[in-house]
């Protein structure tokens, strides 16, 4: 059997699973725990995991095809499993040699589902600062951190947290990145979970207190802003674009078939301009985000410096618009289906969780924030260079 | 490095204590507050106080690393302009 259709059946599996149970999660606020045990069985949490660990040994555009497979399902596990991804490649990267040995194995085993510990209150959303600071004690590393939103925080089974340096002298920009596994610290969750959308991905605050070993440091002290250049931002765009998009693919496709039902005939009229002239937008929004998608994938694979603005300023052009154009055509096909099939939750288009699920893309680091970023940058690309 | 330089670059480096009263080249501006977003201001006081321009291929984060890397690009654009 080839890798790449090892890889459909793996997912085909994950997938009937969240399909069997999305409605459910979605409804309760509740963690998709049928879903990602199917991606320990499967062996998906290895898919980033290099074989000679025992994992998949799969490639960024692997992840990109599994994003959007599980996306069209359900948005949440689409996140969940992209978010585990971005940490198992920071592991694999930037964990040392020991770490790596005691990790991956696990991972491919499907024995640690990773969650990242990287919001913190006051600082704005900034990932590249941190206030609570790790303490080093003989080699041992303290950490006392609160986050406001982990997802799958109750579920997940190790954790990567930044932290601020240790030392008197260590400034709000100078960001390590810990590995802390669930029985090595008392974590604490608060507050109760009540989301717009999004609602599987169980997001909530956490306090993680405990000591680590010194060589639970992944990359080195200070170091986070490398991991955060070279895995976290690129495989977060990527991999998050590819679940918004797999998200409103699926949602299209089900308005497609229901059109395209005698059922559907029945109810719409198809040689409607206006249906017609709503359906071409919702399609062309996809094929924009597909094609950027392609493109900065291309990029990656380049393996070239990605902190030359013209580089950074295409993959955060992705973001935004993945996230824009996404929950646009979905948006647009609420309009085109109207109130029956659009907007109550029991439609077979399930358009009414889709919207709602993208609704979260423009905020999940926030286009805001990006868009003042990539001013800046274009202004250091004068002559206007493309990636 | 020229004093013009150190000057300038001393107000974009909000995390600096008094023990960093001393700018050397290997002074590490990231650490100090320098990100991608204090960058471009950064630059802007470069190019006004020394009348040039950078190339846009230098505007990288190896660049903008430490206060060396940052005044050797200065120094082969101030090279550039002068007169043959």
């Amino acid at each position: 059997m080839s890798r790449a259709l090892a890889l459909t059946d793996r997912l085909a599996e994950v997938a009937e699973v969240t399909e069997r149970y999305a409605a459910d999660t979605d409804r309760a606020a509740a963690f998709p725990v049928d879903a990602l045990a199917a991606l320990r069985r499967t062996g998906l949490l290895g898919l980033l995991v290099p074989a000679e660990y025992g994992g998949l040994g799969g490639s960024v555009r692997d992840l990109v095809t599994a994003a959007q497979t599980l996306g069209r399902s359900d948005m949440s596990v689409g996140m969940i499993f992209a978010m585990h991804c971005q940490q198992s490649a920071a592991l694999v990267g930037h964990g040392g040699d020991r770490l790596r040995k005691e990790l991956l194995p696990r991972v491919a085993a499907g024995e640690l589902y990773l969650a990242s510990v990287t919001t913190e209150a006051g600082k704005g959303g900034h990932l590249l600062t941190a206030r609570a600071q790790l303490a080093d004690e003989d080699g041992m590393l303290t950490l006392d951190r609160f986050a406001p939103i982990v997802t799958g925080g109750a579920h997940a089974d190790g954790f990567l947290i930044t932290m601020r340096s240790p030392g008197e002298d260590a400034t709000a920009g100078e960001v390590s990145l810990v590995y802390a596994h669930r029985d090595q610290v008392e974590i604490t969750a608060s507050g109760d979970w009540q989301p717009m959308g999004m609602r599987a991905s169980h997001s909530i605050a956490l306090k993680l207190t405990g000591q680590i070993p010194g060589h639970q440091l992944v990359g080195e002290q200070g170091g986070f802003h490398r991991i955060a250049a070279e895995v976290f931002g690129p495989l977060a765009h990527v991999g998050w674009s590819a679940v918004w998009l797999g998200t409103a693919a699926g949602a299209l496709s089900r308005v497609l078939r229901l059109l395209r039902s005698p059922a559907g005939r029945e109810r719409f009229d198809l040689s409607s301009e206006l249906l017609l002239t709503r359906l071409s937008r919702a399609r062309q929004r996809l094929d924009t985000v597909h094609a950027l998608l392609q493109q900065t994938l291309r990029t990656l694979e380049a393996g070239q410096d990605l902190s030359v603005p013209a580089r950074q300023l295409q993959l955060n052009a992705l973001k935004i618009t993945a996230a824009d154009e996404c929950h646009a055509a979905v948006d647009d096909l609420v309009t085109a289906l109207g109130l029956r099939h659009g907007y109550l939750q029991d439609s077979p288009t399930r358009l009414e969780r889709a919207l709602r699920d993208l609704r979260s893309a423009a905020l999940n680091y926030s286009n805001d924030r990006l868009h003042l970023a990539d001013g800046r940058l274009a202004l250091r690309d004068q002559g206007v260079s493309f990636a | 490095m020229d004093p013009r330089f150190t000057a300038l670059l001393r107000p974009f480096l909000k995390h600096s204590g008094p023990e960093e009263a001393a700018l050397t080249p290997d002074t590490d501006l990231r650490r100090l507050g320098v990100d991608s977003m204090q960058a471009i201001e950064l630059l802007f006081a470069i190019e006004d106080t020394f009348g040039i321009s950078l190339p846009d291929e230098e505007l990288n984060d190896t660049t903008f690393a430490t206060a060396g890397s940052l005044w050797r690009v200065i120094v082969d654009q101030l090279a550039d302009e002068v007169p043959a």
